[in-house]
């Protein structure tokens, strides 16, 4: 096909009048058969190189994305112009994606994207016999590289089967950001007869700021006072999901409009957000960067980063979604910069802890691997028997998938890990590696701050596009700096925030009469946990009247009037009778009853040596007996305890409580843990 | 050659083609220093050419060839779950199958999990009927036990009886095990789980030459025989009767010339054992000893025989059979 050709064809199906040289480039070479790396910027037009040959093709084109968001957008957009374009992924029902696999069998579908995740799915490995394929797409393609800024093991798998295809399927990867090792790791992974096409990376519109600050407050502060100056919506990035939380309270609490979006979410909830956010229902979306890859919302007007992402390739790919209308879009960096005791600057601390807490410890991999050479074990079973955190165990077993040291095999419907005989010795060395370049290229992400020349040019630059050579858009060339004068009004907004906002606990479920209940603190984000931990391990006594107030101010907050019959306390711990104590001064002050009779009747292990919530919940599984079940029926109980971690206990509690037959269980605790930090 | 393992597949698995025209293909390739891929990649004249193809079998290899990048799914499913692929062509493919079935029978292609140094060792098959007396499989027993401490590896069906006892007991004597699936590798599920520490510790090897989503079948347990005996360099039969898969497969064993050796019948035994001795099976006692009215010199003369055998197999490595 000549370009002439493909370009009526184009007219057609797509109308669009011509192609851009380069997309015509690597169109070309897909008809040929060939295989193609692009790297392009968001907005260039990617998606059409593989979505114009796959309507040219006899058979069905399968696009691997990560990008869940992405792919719903781009199949109503094919649909629309009557091109067979489908999904398979996990928000369909089970039904929808067998009916699309049988679709695709039968030769309804033209273009089928797919989660790469969906490789390790036997049906769809089964399926794929069926299939006539024409070209597999591999989007995001640094997702393959563990160089990469976002490497998945699920796309492991997909460089293993491009390398088994046959030479003259073609095959096109893409992505918006690969350094030069990227492209290079890429290009060796997916064979070497592979022909890369690179364009230029700038953005124009992009307006580039850095805001220091002495703390964490004046970033609430400033957005208080800045945010609803700035035209139309966007998105804040901020670090942790707790942070995505206190953000969008603050937010609400100054009747900005906004939520709150993060990976924790189910499903439902996160595409209801993402149409939310095309339709500019809120101001601003407060997010984990789990938002936005992929999102095809032309007019993001900014973007805000509350802390620093953890390269400049990361900051890059996160601002790459905003202004893909070409008009003028503020993207705006926060860094904390003021020192601890040691010197380290505070918004250091959060990137450089995930690069820490990574790799678990090599004693943690030797647990695994000791487990797997007596039986072959699934991830519930490995977390069981290692006592290791989940995200641990997951980190540990691509790592011994990635060296040959493990398995993955299917049993039936189940997934678990087989050691393998002559298996190599673990290889550290490449940990030592990868830990080194993500310490450099987070001093690259703070060099980005501490920079005084052109920012674009200093991301182009970091790419491997030195194509910039102008020096404008930012806050060191033409623009000005954003002032840091926050109003004592503001302030003392800010003050009456801090009282007032406390923590929700998620334990609502049909299964009990459990509602989601209160917390006074975040245990980490306060001194509340250091206080809790003095008196529970330090024999400091009694926990101290600030905590009681607290506790009450939070209790008041969310239950306002509503009746208690009785109050219920966790029983014996360790640490004695501490919790027992303090229920008994609420008792007190509230007026509420307090009963007794909820009892321990055997031994258990202190929670928090229990680093995963499968152990925890056996921990805690029929350990609790209430003396005078009668007394319970119909009545509503306030339940308390110190601390709730992964909320199992008050779960074992809130079921013993509903079989007893009690109308309503409101928990009430001091602090609540961030991811296990207790 | 990794990237040649969807190619294997499709040449492996086209239908209704002869193992000795598959065969016959690789060698030609292996002549000329071509791969598998550029027979795919050549057109049809060439393989009506070069390969003697006929018009059926150039149409079953076009439908082969449009099915090669889904191959490359099962394939990478395959290596992804530990399963060894295994070409005639590749190093660790058993010299002793080649020699035993030769370019007419010899699979292009074999699967296997586990150690593959197994396939490299000296090896006895123990066989016999799923239902077999208790002599038959104490013999057995006594059979694993001395091929074990000889360092040999029985390779056995994983059927009930003789061949389940030869599997039981090799292991028991700390031995090593080659097991021929009747089916594809993928379909053995509850064996892996049995299995599974004696795989990880590399004394028992899975193997099939099934395509790996076949379920079990009669057809295929009957396939199988021929690859147990190819698989062995001697051959033990403990008890047949006169018809069945340990019948056909020692009368197609004698056939092809091999050597077995089967255990001399008690009186009053109904089976078939005495006959096969009668159609030219070595007769052995209870220990799998050659019976004492061999001369010593027979003896003497099969152990040299053995051995240039041995000296043929490590010869002919040059070539492909």
């Amino acid at each position: 096909m000549i370009r002439q050709q493909a370009e009526i064809e184009l007219k057609r199906i797509f109308d669009f009048n011509h192609f851009y040289d380069e997309q015509w480039e690597t169109i070309d070479l897909l008809l040929q058969g060939k295989r193609v790396l692009l790297i392009e910027k968001t907005g260039f037009g990617k998606s059409l190189c593989f979505q114009f040959p796959a309507t040219q093709f006899d058979g069905i084109t399968v696009v691997f994305s990560p990008l869940i968001a992405l792919m719903r957008d781009q199949v109503r957009g094919l649909k629309e112009k009557g091109i067979d374009a489908r999904f398979i992924n996990s928000e369909q029902s089970t039904e929808e994606n067998k009916q699309t696999i049988q679709d695709a069998i039968d030769g309804k579908v033209k273009i089928l994207y797919i989660a790469p995740e969906r490789q390790e799915n036997q049906e769809w490995i089964e399926a794929t016999r069926r299939m006539k394929l024409s070209m597999i797409v591999i989007d995001e393609a640094h997702t393959i590289s563990v160089w990469g800024h976002d490497f998945r093991p699920a796309f492991r798998r997909i460089i293993n089967l491009v390398k088994l295809l046959p030479n003259e399927l073609p095959v096109l990867a893409t992505t918006a950001t690969a350094t030069k090792r990227v492209q290079e790791d890429i290009e060796r992974q997916l064979s070497g007869d592979i022909t890369t096409i690179r364009g230029e990376l700038i953005r124009d519109n992009f307006e580039l700021h850095v805001i220091k600050v002495t703390s964490e407050d004046e970033k609430l502060l400033w957005l208080a006072e800045n945010l609803n100056s700035i035209e139309g919506t966007g998105i804040i990035y901020s670090g942790t999901r707790v942070n995505t939380e206190i953000y969008s309270r603050w937010l609400d609490f100054l009747n900005i409009k906004s939520t709150e979006y993060n990976a924790g979410l189910d499903s439902a909830t996160r595409k209801d957000i993402e149409l939310g956010l095309m339709a500019n229902k809120w101001k601003a979306v407060i997010s984990t960067n789990a938002l936005g890859m992929g999102i095809d919302k032309p007019d993001i007007r900014f973007i805000i980063h509350t802390q620093i992402p953890a390269s400049p390739i990361h900051y890059y790919q996160e601002i790459g979604r905003a202004g893909r209308d070409g008009k003028p879009t503020k993207l705006i960096l926060f860094y904390n910069c003021s020192k601890d005791e040691k010197g380290i600057e505070e918004d250091y601390k959060l990137p450089k802890s995930f690069i820490d807490s990574g790799r678990p410890n090599i004693k943690s991999y030797d647990k695994v691997i000791d487990a797997l050479k007596q039986e072959a074990l699934g991830e519930r079973q490995i977390m069981k028997a290692t006592n290791l955190k989940q995200t641990q165990v997951r980190v540990i077993k691509a790592d011994l998938i990635e060296q040959g040291i493990a398995k993955e095999v299917i049993y039936g419907s189940a997934k678990k890990y087989e050691y393998q005989f002559n298996a190599p010795e673990l290889d550290t060395k490449s940990f030592d590696l990868l830990r080194e370049q993500k310490l450099e290229e987070l001093d690259s992400m703070v060099s980005y701050v501490n920079l005084e020349t052109s920012r674009m040019k200093f991301l182009c630059d970091y790419l491997g596009d030195s194509s910039y050579s102008s020096n404008n858009n930012c806050d060191n060339t033409t623009l000005s700096k954003y002032p840091l004068d926050s109003k004592e009004t503001i302030k003392s907004e800010l003050v009456r925030f801090r009282e007032t906002y406390f923590p929700v606990l998620e334990v609502e479920s049909r299964y009990s009469k459990l509602i989601n209940g209160v917390a006074s603190s975040y245990y980490g984000v306060s001194n509340v946990g250091k206080t809790l931990h003095r008196c529970k391990y330090e024999n400091g006594g009694d926990f101290p009247d600030y905590l009681l107030k607290l506790t009450l101010k939070a209790f008041r907050k969310r239950y306002g009037q509503e009746l208690f019959d009785f109050i219920v306390y966790v029983p014996e711990t360790e640490s004695g009778d501490l919790v027992k104590n303090f229920a008994e001064k609420i008792s007190g002050i509230l007026g509420i009853p307090i009963s007794h009779n909820l009892v321990k009747i055997g031994k258990t292990r202190p929670q928090k040596q229990l680093k995963n919530w499968i152990l925890k919940k056996d921990n805690v599984s029929n350990i609790f007996n209430y003396t005078n079940p009668v007394e319970i029926a119909g009545k509503n109980i306030l339940l308390i305890d110190d601390i709730f971690d992964s909320g199992a206990t008050i779960q074992e509690i809130g079921s013993l409580l509903t079989k007893a037959g009690a109308n309503r269980i409101a928990p009430l605790v001091i602090a609540r843990t961030v991811g296990g930090d207790i | 050659m990794e990237r040649e393992l969807s190619y294997w597949l499709a040449l492996a698995h086209a239908p209704k083609v002869k193992t000795k025209t598959k065969n016959g293909i690789i060698l030609r390739l292996f002549e000329k220093g071509n791969s598998i891929i550029d027979f795919f990649h050549s057109d049809c004249e060439s393989w009506e050419r070069d390969y003697h193809l006929s018009e059926a079998e150039v149409q079953i290899f076009n439908d082969a060839k449009s099915e090669l990048s889904n191959y490359a799914f099962i394939v990478e499913d395959l290596l992804e779950q530990g399963y060894n692929i295994i070409p005639i062509t590749s190093k660790d493919y058993p010299q002793t199958l080649k020699n035993n079935l030769g370019l007419t029978n010899a699979p292009p292609l074999i699967y296997a999990k586990g150690n593959l140094q197994i396939l490299q060792e000296q090896s006895i098959a123990i066989v016999g009927s799923r239902a077999a007396n208790k002599t038959s499989l104490e013999f057995t027993d006594n059979i694993a036990k001395k091929a074990s401490k000889e360092f040999k590896v029985v390779v056995s069906g994983f059927a009930k009886g003789v061949d389940k006892k030869a599997l039981d007991s090799a292991l028991k004597y700390e031995g090593q095990s080659i097991i021929v699936l009747p089916q594809g590798m993928s379909t053995f599920k509850s064996g892996y789980k049995t299995y599974y520490k004696q795989i990880v510790e590399g004394n028992v090897l899975i193997v099939s030459v099934f395509h790996p989503k076949a379920p079990w079948s009669v057809q295929l347990a009957m396939a199988r025989n021929p690859i147990i005996y190819g698989l062995a360099s001697e051959i033990y039969v403990a008890e047949s009767s006169d018809k069945g898969g340990t019948w056909s497969g020692v009368v197609n064993g004698l056939q092809k010339g091999r050597t077995i050796f089967v255990r001399e019948p008690k009186s009053g035994e109904k089976n078939a054992n005495g006959l096969l001795i009668a159609k030219g099976c070595t007769p052995v006692d209870e220990f799998g000893e050659q019976s004492i009215y061999e001369s010593s010199e027979s003896a003497r003369l099969f152990v040299s025989e053995q051995k240039s055998k041995m000296k043929n197999n490590t010869n002919s490595q040059t070539s492909l059979f």
